[in-house]
């Protein structure tokens, strides 16, 4: 069984949600979880729940980086910290892969600092996982998108590497055969964009082995159209927090109209079984997390405000991308270009 | 030979005190499942080659009776099950294939409740087996040191600690009733449960340790509030490590249950290991201790051979932050308190363990 390394102090709800995940992975599979963090405060909370302890192993921590903390400068300083820690085990090879629930920008660095970048690559990547429509049975419900943040500013080059990294994912964890890779533009015509993304784009084409089916607009993203989605971390990191405001929002308003309404709570409530299937669709809780990609050990990163289902999805999505050899799955896939 | 030697051989061998173990047997002995009716049913008709015993436990019993003779230590076994007798061949089938020995079983005759119309107490066994308990103390030999086995599922923490309280003279008739009477004991039995009671206070003698195998993995934080005396584990592995820490059982044995869990229950050495850095964070075990315990079995393979730097670290970080294991229980128990939070726990325990 894979060994996966958990950050217990990251993430807004650390340490208690995360270990309750950590919990429910030890009762569920044979997954062995090797949690960094606090110890004495880890086991206090495995004490209160019910877990299996055979699969479970803790490492101590002094430190920890928190959620507001500068990333480069905690990466660089608190070498005690639990990420760290952690991310230094996973590149020792004393565990296979890593999931953590906090600091973004210090997760990215500390990939950095200890992962060796496969072979060709030149920058990381940030993926994602969002809902949308599928257009055909069998489809996965869930796009990725690449990169959620790690790179800000990419050349062509980086992206045609983010596309090749996005598309061997799916590939493995979401059973995609060829997965339909796309880039977002502000226009569907292939000499719409910057310079960079107008030459991603016809080096994307010349590919053989991608399923590339050209530029996909805003509007777009929640369709079938693509089930990766490329694009540089500045932006996807915006689409991102604005498909989950929108989401929020969305929820919002229906409350506040049930509120003011008898007549809208009745239809409201004649429909909660379908809202209810929508709000499961948007749940980020459902999908656990998704991988930092571009080095040659994995790293799962989950939301921020991860709870203990989200954890053990993410922890469980970590085993099998392990299982799956994403990682050479990656390689393979950069060795086209190389 | 050194003067000292002599003078340790001259030595009159100190009389050890009497040993005995008492053990539930469905969820702590044998891996029964009577959730559902149709497994109720199937349960009584197994034969004794069909039962199935937690894994490590026969290792563990037949563990503490040669640990037993090479101290010179009279050992007696047993079994107390609120199954009904008519199972009893199938159980001493199955106990004499494990090859455990044993010194007698007593069984709840359910068909007799059920034959007066009382079935409310087919499922209340606090009376039923605190009776047996005292009956048993009764008989045994003064002095008599106990060891208490039982489980998660129904009341064994809570009976054995009402026993335990009761012949320590921790717990008066006059607090032991209506503590009974919350638990609903059987009104019949009542009188003869606080007789035997009266009987057996201030004997000689104690409760060593109380061992719970949490089989429904209920959480451990639960137990503290029946104090240090109640050792909740995960698995026989825990059981044994800290049975060898009060030197009821020595390395040797403790590698037999190690190497019967790795043979018969997939084990592997890390499993073994993380087993038992839980049940040193949880206090149950001193670090020392655990270490005294893991050398051998890293010689034998039964443990990570090259632990790293962080079990030693583990152990010696705990080892300065854990005061020695206290086994005695220095304040009162609040068993009002206990029943108020063991009973909605086990509801809950339940619903978080329904899939789905």
């Amino acid at each position: 069984m894979p060994v996966v390394a958990i950050d217990a102090m990251g993430g807004d709800n650390a340490p208690e949600e995360i270990v309750r995940g950590v919990a429910e992975v030890s009762r569920e599979t044979d997954i062995e979880c090797l949690v960094f963090g606090d110890e004495a405060r880890i086991q206090a909370i495995l004490d209160t729940t019910t877990y299996n302890p055979e699969h479970i192993a803790i490492r101590h921590c002094r430190d920890a980086i928190g959620m507001a903390d500068d990333p480069r400068e905690a990466v660089r300083a608190r070498r005690d910290a639990s990420l760290v820690v952690g991310v230094r085990a996973v590149a020792e090879g004393r565990a296979e892969v890593m999931v953590s629930a906090g600091n973004t920008g210090a997760c990215v660095l500390a990939c950095a600092r200890y992962f060796r970048l496969l072979r060709g690559v030149r920058r990381a990547a940030l993926a994602s996982v969002f809902p949308r429509y599928t257009e055909y049975p069998g489809q996965d419900s869930l796009a990725l998108l690449v990169d959620a943040g790690a790179t800000v500013r990419c050349e062509a080059e980086e992206l045609v590497h983010f596309a090749l990294m996005g598309s061997a994912y799916a590939r493995r964890v979401s059973k995609v055969p060829s997965p339909r890779v796309a880039l977002l533009n502000m226009g569907g015509e292939e000499g719409k964009g910057g310079e960079a993304l107008v030459e991603a784009h016809h080096r994307l084409r010349a590919i053989p082995t991608l399923n590339f089916v050209g530029n996909v607009e805003g509007h777009e993203l929640v369709r079938g159209r693509a089930d990766v989605i490329v694009c540089e971390g500045l932006l996807g990191n915006v689409v991102l927090k604005l498909l989950e405001g929108v989401a929020e929002v969305l929820q919002d308003v229906a409350r506040a109209a049930a509120e003011r309404r008898l007549k809208w709570r009745v239809g409201l409530r004649l429909l909660s079984q379908g809202v209810e299937r929508v709000q499961a669709l948007t749940d980020y809780r459902q999908y656990g997390g998704a991988p930092i990609l571009g080095f040659e050990q994995l790293f799962i990163k989950c939301h921020g405000r991860s709870n203990a289902r989200a954890v053990a999805n993410a922890i469980k999505v970590a085993a099998k991308a392990v299982r799956d050899r994403v990682p050479a799955e990656v390689a393979d896939a950069i060795g086209v270009v190389r | 030979m050194s003067a000292l030697r002599i003078a340790r051989a001259r030595q009159p061998r100190r009389v050890q005190p009497a040993l005995l173990c008492r053990w539930d047997l469905d969820k702590t002995y044998l891996r029964t499942e009577f959730d559902t009716l149709r497994q109720l049913i199937r349960t009584a008709r197994e034969r004794g080659t069909e039962k199935v015993e937690v894994p490590g436990v026969a290792e563990v019993l037949k563990g503490l009776r040669a640990a037993a003779e090479r101290r010179g230590r009279p050992h007696l076994v047993y079994f107390i099950s609120a199954s009904p007798p008519q199972i009893g061949a199938a159980i001493r089938e199955k106990l004499a294939l494990d090859g455990v020995p044993y010194d007698g079983i007593v069984f709840k005759d359910q068909l007799d409740r059920l034959r007066r119309g009382k079935l409310r107490q087919l499922r209340e066994h606090v009376g039923f087996k605190l009776a047996e308990l005292l009956r048993g103390r009764l008989a045994a030999p003064p002095g008599t040191l106990e060891l208490l086995f039982g489980d998660d599922w129904e009341s064994d923490p809570l009976t054995y600690s009402l026993y335990a309280d009761t012949i320590e003279g921790r717990l008066a008739a006059d607090r032991l009733e209506p503590l009974l009477r919350r638990v609903g004991v059987d009104q019949e039995l009542l009188p003869e449960v606080l007789a035997l009671a009266a009987r057996a206070v201030g004997l000689d003698g104690r409760v060593a340790r109380i061992f719970i195998n949490l089989e429904r993995r209920t959480p451990p934080a639960l137990f503290r509030l029946l104090g240090g005396r109640v050792v909740p584990t995960f698995n026989y592995f825990q059981t044994a490590a800290v049975l060898a820490a009060g030197e009821y059982l020595d390395p040797p044995d403790v590698a037999g249950v190690a190497r019967a869990l790795v043979e018969r229950a997939a084990y592997t050495p890390r499993r073994l290991e993380n087993s038992l850095a839980d049940v040193v964070r949880r206090g149950a075990l001193h670090p020392a201790a655990a270490e005294h315990v893991a050398r051998p079995l890293r010689v034998a393979g039964l443990l990570p051979a090259a632990p790293g730097g962080w079990v030693r670290r583990l152990f010696r970080r705990l080892g300065r932050r854990v005061a020695p294991i206290t086994v005695a229980n220095p304040e009162p128990i609040d068993y009002d308190g206990v029943l108020d939070r063991l009973r909605p726990a086990r509801r809950a325990t339940e619903r978080e363990a329904r899939p789905g």
